[in-house]
C-alpha cells in the first residue's frame, strides 16, 4: 500500500501542473458589493490576487465641487451608506473648521450619540455578514439583522430616512430629535447589549468558527501601518491608534472608554475587536445621554448661504471601518474647490494581497469579509 | 452655555505649533522647505525632486517618525499648475504634518513614494488617472477606478466637463467661481 502511494506521488511529480486563474465577482454575494478579484490558485493555495475596483465609482468628489456646502452632505451619505452619520460628520466638521462655526453643546452630544449608534448598526451588519462568510448561515445572521433593524428604526424616527440620513448640518443638526429620544435610545441599547451577548456566545467560542478564523490572514503591526490600514483592522494587529482618543473631536475627551486592541492581527482578532468595540460604544452612548441637556441645535447667527474664507483642512474622524477623512480646499465662495474623501476601506483593501497570498482559497473569502469593506466607500 | 470656536479647539488638539515645527525642521535639515500653518496641521512645501529624500527623512527621523500616510491627493490650480498633497501621521508620536509638492502644467511628473509608504500605491494610481500626473518608478501604474482603456481624460481636472449637458449647452455650469 505504501509502495502504491509513493508510486502515485512519483507519477504526479512528472505531471505538468499549471496555476489556475480564478475570477471572483464582480457580482457575487461573498464580495460584499461589486468587487472583483482575480486569484491565481495552485491547487487550493492562493499564489496571487489582483483586486479590481471602480465598479461603483460615481465621482462624488467631483460632484461635491459643483454643489454648495449643504448639498454635499448627501453625497457623503452615499459614499459610506452603512455608517452615513460618520461620513456626514467628517464633511460637516470640515466645513465648520473652514467657516469657523461654533457648534452648540446639544448638537455635539446628539451627533456623538448618533455616530456611536451608527457604529453599532454597522458592526452588527459586519457580524451578520461575516458569519455567513465563515459558513454559519442562519441564527447569527438573523440575530444581527434583528438588532440592526431596531437601530435603523431609531435612525428613521430621528432623521426620516433609514440609510441616507442627511441629518447633520454645518453648525449643528437639521432639526431637534424627537421628545422620546432618550428613552428610545436606552430601549435600543438594552436590546443591543443583549444582542451582542447572544452573538458572542453563539460565535466567539464556537469551535468550528475558531478553526476557520484563528491564525488566518495575519498581518504584523509594522506592515499594517505601512499599508495605511486603520480602524479595527489596524487595532487587531496591536496598534493602539484611535482618532477618537488621540485627536478628540466632538466630546470624546469628556467620556470614559477603552481602545480595544488585538494581539495577532488575524481574522479572529479583527472580528473580536469589533465585538468588544461595540460594548465600548454602548458605554460611550450611556455617558452621552447623561450629558444631553436642552439647548439650541444650531448657532444663533447662521447665514442663509454659507460661505467660507479661503483655506484648507484635512479633517479625520474614526468611522466604524477606520479613518474617514475629508480634505477640503476652499477658495472662498459657497462651495468647496476640492473635496477629497479619504476612504478607510480603500486603504484597508490595499492590504488584501498581503493578507491572502499563501492562504487557502476558501479562507480568502473569510479574510475579505474580515476587513469589512463597503464598496461604495472604496470607489466613491 | 460656553462653546469654544471650532478653530481654537483644533489648535488645542494638535498642541503647540512650535513643537512640531522644530521637529519637522530638524528632520528636513538641508532640504528647502516653505512653511505654512493650516487650520489643523502645519504645511511644508517641498521641491519636486526632493520629495523621496524628504519622505525618507520624515519617516526615519527618530523624533518625527511619520510612519503613516493618511492620505495622498492632488489639487488642480488650473493655470498655476497642480499640487500633490501628502497627509502624514506618526502612530508613535501622535503628530501630523501636511507635505505639498507644486508641479507646473508643463511637467506633471514626480517620483513615487511607494518605497517609503506602501500605502501610497493605490492612492498614487488614483491621482495619476484622475489628474494625469505621472509618478515615475511606480510599481503598478494601471488605472485604479476607471476602465483600463481610458488613459487620455482626467475627470478631476477643473477643465473636465461635469456632465454631457455641459458639453451640449456650453461651459459655465461648474467652475466659473460664480455663486449658485
Amino acid at each position: 500500500m505504501v509502495e502504491v502511494l509513493s508510486q502515485t506521488s512519483d507519477q504526479s511529480a512528472e505531471f505538468e501542473t499549471q496555476d489556475l486563474l480564478l475570477n471572483v465577482g464582480p457580482q457575487h454575494p461573498s464580495t460584499h458589493g461589486v468587487f472583483r478579484m482575480v486569484m491565481t490558485v495552485d491547487g487550493e493555495v492562493v499564489r496571487d490576487v489582483i483586486p479590481y475596483i471602480g465598479y461603483l465609482h460615481r465621482g462624488a468628489e467631483k460632484l461635491c465641487e459643483t454643489m454648495d456646502f449643504r448639498q454635499g452632505i448627501g453625497f457623503m451619505d452615499r459614499t459610506e451608506y452603512l455608517a452615513a452619520f460618520n461620513a456626514e460628520l467628517s464633511y460637516v466638521m470640515a466645513v465648520e473648521a473652514l467657516a469657523d462655526l461654533e457648534v452648540p453643546e446639544r448638537a455635539q452630544w446628539i451627533r456623538m450619540i448618533l455616530c456611536e449608534l451608527n457604529r453599532l448598526s454597522s458592526h452588527f451588519m459586519f457580524l451578520g455578514a461575516f458569519g455567513v462568510d465563515t459558513g454559519v448561515f442562519g441564527t447569527p445572521f438573523i440575530y444581527a439583522w434583528r438588532e440592526r433593524e431596531a437601530l435603523i428604526d431609531l435612525f428613521e424616527e430621528v432623521s426620516g430616512d433609514r440609510m441616507m440620513y442627511a441629518y447633520f448640518r454645518p453648525g449643528g443638526i437639521a432639526w431637534d430629535v424627537p421628545v422620546n429620544f432618550v428613552d428610545r435610545v436606552r430601549e435600543v441599547l438594552i436590546s443591543a447589549t443583549q444582542g451582542i451577548d447572544d452573538f458572542d456566545s453563539l460565535l466567539s467560542e464556537n469551535e468550528i468558527f475558531l478553526a476557520r478564523t484563528q491564525g488566518i490572514g495575519s498581518i504584523s503591526a509594522e506592515r499594517a501601518i505601512a499599508l495605511g490600514m486603520s480602524g479595527p483592522s489596524l487595532r487587531a494587529s496591536g496598534v493602539d491608534m484611535d482618532i477618537r482618543r488621540d485627536e478628540p473631536y466632538l466630546k470624546y475627551d469628556q467620556v470614559e472608554w477603552d481602545v480595544i486592541t488585538g494581539e495577532h492581527g488575524d481574522v479572529f482578532d479583527r472580528y473580536y475587536c469589533r465585538v468588544m468595540e461595540m460594548r465600548e460604544s454602548i458605554k460611550i452612548i450611556n455617558q452621552c445621554l447623561e450629558h444631553l441637556a436642552p439647548g439650541p441645535i444650531l448657532p444663533e447667527k447662521m447665514p442663509r448661504m454659507l460661505r467660507t474664507p479661503p483655506g484648507e483642512v484635512y479633517l479625520r474622524t474614526e468611522a466604524p471601518r477606520g479613518e474617514y477623512g475629508v480634505y477640503m480646499v476652499s477658495r472662498g465662495g459657497n462651495r468647496p474647490y476640492r473635496c477629497k474623501v479619504r476612504s478607510s476601506c480603500l486603504s484597508n483593501l490595499q492590504a488584501l494581497h498581503e493578507l491572502t497570498v499563501g492562504e487557502y482559497m476558501a479562507d480568502a473569502i473569510v479574510i475579505l469579509g474580515s476587513i469589512d469593506i463597503v464598496l461604495s466607500e472604496v470607489d466613491r | 452655555m460656553t462653546t469654544e470656536p471650532v478653530e481654537e479647539q483644533f489648535t488645542n488638539q494638535i498642541g503647540d505649533h512650535d513643537d512640531i515645527w522644530s521637529i519637522v525642521d530638524n528632520a528636513l535639515l538641508g532640504i528647502g522647505v516653505n512653511r505654512e500653518t493650516g487650520f489643523m496641521d502645519v504645511i511644508v512645501s517641498i521641491e519636486t525632486d526632493e520629495i523621496v529624500q524628504a519622505s525618507r527623512a520624515l519617516r526615519d527621523d527618530e523624533d518625527a517618525n511619520f510612519d503613516y500616510l493618511r492620505s495622498l491627493t492632488a489639487v488642480d490650480n488650473m493655470g498655476d499648475g497642480m499640487e500633490v498633497v501628502y497627509h502624514l501621521y506618526s502612530t508613535t508620536k501622535k503628530h501630523n504634518v501636511t507635505v505639498k509638492v507644486f508641479l507646473s502644467n508643463e511637467s506633471l511628473r514626480l517620483p513615487t513614494v511607494t518605497d517609503v509608504w506602501p500605502a501610497a500605491n493605490w492612492l498614487e494610481r488614483e491621482v495619476a488617472e484622475m489628474f494625469g500626473i505621472k509618478f515615475s518608478g511606480h510599481p503598478d501604474p494601471r488605472n485604479l477606478l476607471m476602465p483600463e482603456e481610458i488613459d487620455d481624460t482626467f475627470p478631476l481636472r477643473k477643465d473636465h466637463p461635469l456632465a454631457e449637458i455641459e458639453v451640449l449647452q456650453g461651459e459655465g455650469m461648474g467652475y466659473s467661481g460664480e455663486e449658485l
